[in-house]
C-alpha cells in the first residue's frame, strides 16, 4: 500500500474513532427511551437508521465486530417500524444490547490494530503496552524499567502503592507489576493492595515480584489475582515471556460463533449469553443462506440444533463439509437427544460434539470457549514453531518468496534478514537446554516487539531466525536490526545465580540490490552476509553487497 | 464501453465519504465527485457527466432507489450504469435493486483497499 494511503486511512480511522463515542451515546439515549416506552414511531425510525449507519461504517474502519452486532440489532429494529410496539421485556433486552454495543466498541477501538494499515518501517506497529511498576527500591525499579522498555513496554514507575492508587483515578495500565516485599506504613504491599479500591477496580493483569518463596505468600498472591510470581534476583527474560503471554491473551480476537436453531427465542438467548461472555455470535435465520453466512461471518464454531423442521442439523453439516476450507470447522450439536444411535449417525456426518439440552449458560460458554480455544491451538501448531510462536522453516520460506514477488510487482523493496545467536551452543552446554530455550524465546519476543505487524518472522533453524521486511529498504533495515542487535546484547540471563548474555549476528539482503533474485536467492545472499558478519567478529549487522556488474 | 474514469458517489455520511474518496481517487485512480444527498446529485450529476454512479441506499430525504429513478429521468444520465451501496445485502434484496435498474450492489462495510477493484469488476461485468 502506498504510504500516503496508509497514513490517510489511519487518520480517517482515528477521526471515526473520535466521533464514535458520541454516536454510540446518541444510540444509547434512544435505546434507553425505547426501554421506558418513551419512543414514538419516528424515534424508532431514527434508532433504526443510526444502527444501519453503524452497521455500514464500522467494518470499513476496522471494527467488523461492531458492524455485525449493529446489523443484528438493525434487523430487529426494522421489524418494529411496521409492527405494533414490542413488549417491555423485549424493549429492555434490546436497550441492554445497544448499551453492550458501546462497551464492546470501546474495547475494540483500543485493542484492534488494523493489520493492513502499516505505518513507516521505523516504528513498531502496535501501541506499546502500558505497564505500571510499583517498586520502592529505586535502583531495582529504574533497572527493570529500562529493561522492559527495551522490549517496547511503556513503563511508569511508582515508589509506592498510594501513588498508583492516585493515578488509577483516570488511567489504567495493561499490566501491573508489584513488588510485594515493599512496606508502606507498616503494612505489606499485598495487604495494602487489598485495601485500595481504585487499584482493585482496574482489574488489570497483575504480576508479583518478591523475595519470599513460601507457599502462603504464593496462595495470597493467587487470591489477589496475580498471574505470575517472580523471585528476586529477577530473571527479566522469563518475566517478559510471561508478560508477552498475557498480552497475547488480551489481544486475542473475540471468538466467533454461528448459531443455527429454529427456535428463535432460544437462539437469541444463546446469542446474548455468548455476547455477554465477550464473544461474537450471530443467529442464522435462513438455513439456505448458511454458505454465504459462513463466508462472510467466518465463524470459528457452529452451534447447531439437531432437529429442525426444514433441514436437519446433519444435512446442514453435510453442506458445510462439502467445502474444503471448512472441513475443520468445529460443528457442535445442541440436542435434547439422548438417543445414542442418532448421535452416532450425526457424528458420522461431520459433527464434532454434542451438548445436551437443557444446558446452563455457564456450561454453554465454557463448552464453546474450550472448543474454539482448542481449534485455535491446533491451527497454531500446524504453522507455528512451538517454542517461539514464530513461523516454521517452510512457512517463512514461502513468505520470503511471496513478499519478494510482491515487491517486484509493486516496485517497492523488500529486505530479508537472517539472524543467528552468537556462540549459542555454549549456552546449552554450560547452562542446560532450558536456559537455551529461554534465550531463543527472548529473541523471538524482542523481534515481535520491535518489528511491524506486517513483517513476517520465522525460526529458520535451531538458533537461526529470518525476518521478511516488506516495503523496507536496506538502510532502514540496517538501522532496525542494529537496534535489535544492541537490545539483545544488553539482555542479562541468569541461571542458578550465574549471569550471562549473548550477542547477535545479522545478514541482510535487499531486493533493490538484487532486482532479479527470487526469494530463495535473496535468502542465500542474506545467509552469505550473515557469514560475513560472523567472520568479521560477530555482534554486527552486514548487508549483502550489490552484485558487481561484469564488464565485457 | 469506454474506460471507467469518472465516478459520482452519493452518500450522506461524511466519514464514509472521506474514506470512499481515498479508496476511489488514491487507490483506484478515478476522478470522483461526491454529493451528500439525492437532491444534490440531481442538480450536479449531468454537469459532471459520470461514467458510473454509486448510490447509498438509505439516505435522509431522497433515498437511493428514488434518486436512481429521478436520475433516469434526465436524458444524459438515462444510460449511465448505477451501483447501490448498502449495509443489507440478502440475495432477495440484490434481486430487488437489480430490478430497479442497478447494475449491481456493493456491500457495506466495504474494504477501502478493495473498493476500486470491486467497482472495476462491476464495470467490466
Amino acid at each position: 500500500m502506498p504510504p500516503d494511503v496508509a497514513a490517510q486511512l489511519a487518520r480517517l480511522r482515528a477521526d471515526y474513532l473520535t466521533r464514535l463515542p458520541g454516536e454510540l451515546a446518541a444510540l444509547r439515549d434512544l435505546a434507553d427511551r425505547l426501554a421506558v416506552g418513551d419512543l414514538d414511531r419516528a424515534g424508532i425510525g431514527e434508532l433504526h437508521h443510526r444502527l444501519h449507519k453503524l452497521a455500514g461504517s464500522g467494518g470499513t474502519f476496522g471494527l467488523a465486530g461492531l458492524s455485525a452486532r449493529a446489523r443484528a440489532l438493525e434487523v430487529r429494529a426494522k421489524d418494529w417500524l411496521q409492527a405494533p410496539a414490542p413488549d417491555a421485556a423485549t424493549r429492555a433486552a434490546f436497550a441492554a444490547e445497544v448499551g453492550a454495543l458501546a462497551a464492546g466498541a470501546g474495547e475494540a477501538a483500543a485493542a484492534s490494530p488494523v493489520p493492513a494499515w502499516s505505518p513507516s518501517p521505523t516504528r513498531p506497529h502496535e501501541r506499546a503496552a502500558q505497564v505500571w511498576l510499583v517498586e520502592d527500591d529505586p535502583l531495582l525499579g529504574r533497572g527493570l524499567k529500562r529493561q522492559l522498555e527495551s522490549f517496547n513496554y511503556q513503563v511508569r514507575l511508582f515508589p509506592c502503592l498510594a501513588d498508583a492508587e492516585q493515578v488509577a483515578r483516570d488511567a489504567c495500565p495493561d499490566l501491573m507489576i508489584l513488588d510485594v516485599t515493599l512496606n508502606e506504613e507498616g503494612e505489606d504491599a499485598d495487604t495494602r493492595l487489598a485495601l485500595l479500591p481504585r487499584l482493585r477496580a482496574l482489574h488489570c493483569s497483575l504480576l508479583f515480584i518478591s523475595t519470599v518463596n513460601d507457599f502462603h505468600a504464593r496462595v495470597r498472591a493467587a487470591q489477589l489475582g496475580a498471574l505470575g510470581y517472580f523471585l528476586k534476583p529477577l530473571d527479566v527474560p522469563r518475566l517478559v515471556n510471561r508478560m508477552e503471554q498475557i498480552r497475547n491473551q488480551q489481544r486475542a480476537a473475540p471468538q466467533r460463533v454461528l448459531i443455527v436453531d429454529d427456535d428463535r427465542d432460544l437462539a437469541e438467548h444463546y446469542r446474548l449469553v455468548l455476547l455477554g461472555a465477550g464473544m461474537e455470535a450471530e443467529v442464522l435465520d435462513q438455513p439456505e443462506a448458511i454458505v454465504e453466512r459462513i463466508s462472510v461471518f467466518r465463524p470459528e464454531l457452529v452451534l447447531m440444533d439437531l432437529h429442525m423442521p426444514a433441514f436437519s442439523g446433519p444435512d446442514l453439516a453435510g453442506v458445510i463439509r462439502q467445502h474444503d476450507k471448512w472441513t475443520g470447522l468445529p460443528i457442535v450439536y445442541l440436542s435434547a437427544e439422548t438417543d445414542l444411535e442418532l448421535q452416532v449417525a450425526a457424528l458420522n456426518r461431520g459433527a464434532d460434539d454434542f451438548l445436551i439440552k437443557p444446558l446452563s449458560d455457564a456450561q454453554l460458554v465454557s463448552a464453546v470457549r474450550a472448543r474454539v480455544g482448542r481449534a485455535r491451538q491446533l491451527d497454531e501448531l500446524v504453522s507455528k514453531d512451538s517454542l517461539t510462536g514464530l513461523l516454521k522453516h517452510a512457512s517463512i520460506k514461502e513468505a520470503a518468496e511471496a513478499e519478494t514477488a510482491r515487491a517486484r510487482r509493486i516496485g517497492k523493496p523488500v529486505t530479508l534478514a537472517m539472524l543467528d545467536i552468537d556462540h549459542f551452543k555454549t549456552v546449552n552446554d554450560s547452562y542446560g537446554h532450558a536456559a537455551g530455550d529461554l534465550v531463543i524465546s527472548s529473541l523471538a519476543v524482542l523481534l515481535r516487539q520491535r518489528l511491524r505487524k506486517s513483517d513476517v518472522i520465522g525460526r529458520y533453524g535451531g538458533e537461526e531466525f529470518v525476518a521478511v521486511l516488506p516495503e523496507c529498504d536496506a538502510a532502514h533495515a540496517q538501522a532496525l536490526l542494529d537496534d535489535i542487535r544492541q537490545r539483545f546484547a544488553a539482555l542479562r540471563f541468569s541461571h542458578e545465580g550465574r549471569e550471562f548474555g549473548r550477542t547477535l549476528s545479522v545478514g541482510l539482503a535487499c531486493s533493490a540490490h538484487h532486482p532479479d533474485a527470487t526469494g530463495a536467492e535473496l535468502l542465500i545472499a542474506a545467509d552469505e552476509a550473515l557469514y560475513a558478519a560472523k567472520r568479521g567478529g560477530r555482534d554486527q549487522v552486514r548487508a549483502a553487497p550489490a552484485p558487481t556488474l561484469l564488464t565485457p | 464501453m469506454g474506460t471507467l474514469q469518472r465516478i459520482l458517489y452519493v452518500e450522506d455520511e461524511p466519514d464514509i465519504q472521506a474514506v470512499a474518496r481515498l479508496a476511489l481517487e488514491l487507490v483506484g485512480g478515478f476522478t470522483v465527485k461526491i454529493c451528500s444527498s439525492g437532491e444534490e446529485a440531481l442538480r450536479e450529476a449531468a454537469a459532471f457527466a459520470p461514467d458510473l454512479i454509486l448510490l447509498d441506499v438509505m439516505m435522509p430525504g431522497m433515498d437511493g432507489p428514488s434518486t436512481l429513478k429521478a436520475l433516469r429521468g434526465q436524458a444524459t444520465l438515462a444510460e449511465v450504469p448505477v451501483a447501490f451501496m448498502t449495509a443489507k445485502v440478502q440475495p432477495p434484496e440484490v434481486a430487488h435493486y437489480k430490478a430497479l435498474g442497478a447494475r449491481d450492489v456493493i456491500a457495506k462495510p466495504f474494504d477501502p483497499m478493495k473498493l476500486a477493484d470491486q467497482i472495476r469488476a462491476i464495470w467490466n461485468g
